[in-house]
């Protein structure tokens, strides 16, 4: 029985833990700070935006909000994409740059 | 100007499905163009009080990314509407969809996050609508959370209940005030006595403001018709002086104000 109840355990520990995204949802939202949470929710309304859109609705530097989008994109919850000289950011829908582990 | 509400409430009970529909009427009859959607998932209540059998589309096809938000649309104009245009999204009621809609992932609320916050370029600018109205379910989970950082203005319906003004309490602070939301308070089903004077209105706003800024919208005393009446009533077409819907047509002023 204890043997039984050992292998039980081990299983249990080799196991491998279900991988869920960790996506930009309103209680990820809730939980960014300030700073970041008024420059993720911006990007959500816009879908898709340059850090100069996203700066004309928050009314902040542009450069400002250039740093805020790329530590979002660090993160995991947005995505960067290159078009020309400009940089568009959009929300990461799939989950795919990050997941976190139950 | 705030052109979307959400109608929110920390407990369930305090009136949210009321006031909305009668909000949404009164605008309606004042010859706006009104959108008022049911995102009760957990328990919707629209389709019963309107006593809506079946639609070939609900908000949850919407937010499920099966068809556009026109197909969800009732047009309950003619039959509810004095003037105006009265659009309705109702939320499917079978416990089938109830049960799906409250197993959604993250990924899913995000994207149906997305999806409310489209509405405002729908609705708003292609369709031409004037308001748009949420009735959301009660407390913090997704479905109502969603509403509110698509929405412009959040009306909160608070009862007398302790629980309910204490809960109150905590949302304007960690939910609200975190989202930057345009927030107004209503205090419903009040004891008549607690309105009597100009001194024990003051106590019991303060009581439910608690420190904040936010403005007081109105406070609407319990009246016996509209609980005998059990919902079944649209007491803005079919009662309209009755002090009830005079108070409900102040809150729309306000609302236009804020």
């Amino acid at each position: 029985m204890e043997v039984i109840i050992e292998l039980q355990k081990h299983s249990s520990k080799v196991k491998p833990t279900p991988e869920i995204p960790d996506v930009l949802d309103v209680m990820t939202l809730l939980s960014l700070p300030d700073h970041l949470r008024k420059t993720a929710i911006t990007l959500c309304k816009l879908e898709q935006a340059t850090a100069e859109e996203v700066a004309e609705q928050t009314r902040r530097a542009r450069a400002v909000e250039s740093s805020y989008l790329n530590q979002l994109v660090l993160m995991g919850y947005l995505k960067k994409e290159r078009r020309g000289r400009k940089a568009y950011f959009c929300v990461d829908k799939e989950g795919e740059n990050k997941t976190w582990q139950k | 100007m705030a052109k979307i509400i959400a109608v929110h409430s920390y407990k369930g009970g305090t009136g949210k499905t009321l006031l909305s529909l009668n909000l949404a009427v009164l605008y309606a009859n004042r010859g706006k163009s009104v959108c008022l959607l049911d995102l009760d998932f957990r328990a919707p209540s629209l389709q019963s009080i309107l006593k809506v059998k079946n639609a070939d589309y609900w908000v949850n096809d919407y937010l499920n990314g099966v068809c556009d938000i026109k197909k969800v649309l009732a047009d309950q104009s003619k039959t509810h509407a004095k003037r105006g245009k009265l659009l309705i999204g109702f939320a499917n009621p079978s416990t089938e969809a109830i049960r799906e809609m409250s197993a959604k992932d993250r990924k899913w609320e995000m994207k149906a996050l997305g999806r409310l916050l489209s509405l405002k370029n729908t609705l708003l600018n292609d369709m031409h609508i004037d308001y748009i109205v949420f009735d959301t379910s009660p407390g913090l989970q997704y479905s109502s959370i969603n509403a509110i950082v698509s929405a412009d203005l959040v009306l909160v319906v608070s009862g007398m209940d302790i629980s309910d003004i204490k809960g109150t309490h905590r949302m304007i602070d960690e939910l609200y005030e975190l989202f930057e939301k345009k927030t107004g308070l209503v205090m419903n089903k009040v004891f008549a006595d607690f309105l009597s004077s100009k001194g024990h209105r003051q106590e019991l706003a303060k009581k439910l403001m608690n420190n904040s800024n936010l403005p007081m919208v109105d406070m609407i005393p319990c009246y016996c018709d509209v609980l005998r009446a059990g919902g079944t009533a649209l007491f803005a077409n079919e009662n309209p002086d009755h002090p009830f819907i005079k108070i409900l047509e102040r809150i729309a002023d306000t609302i236009e104000k804020l």
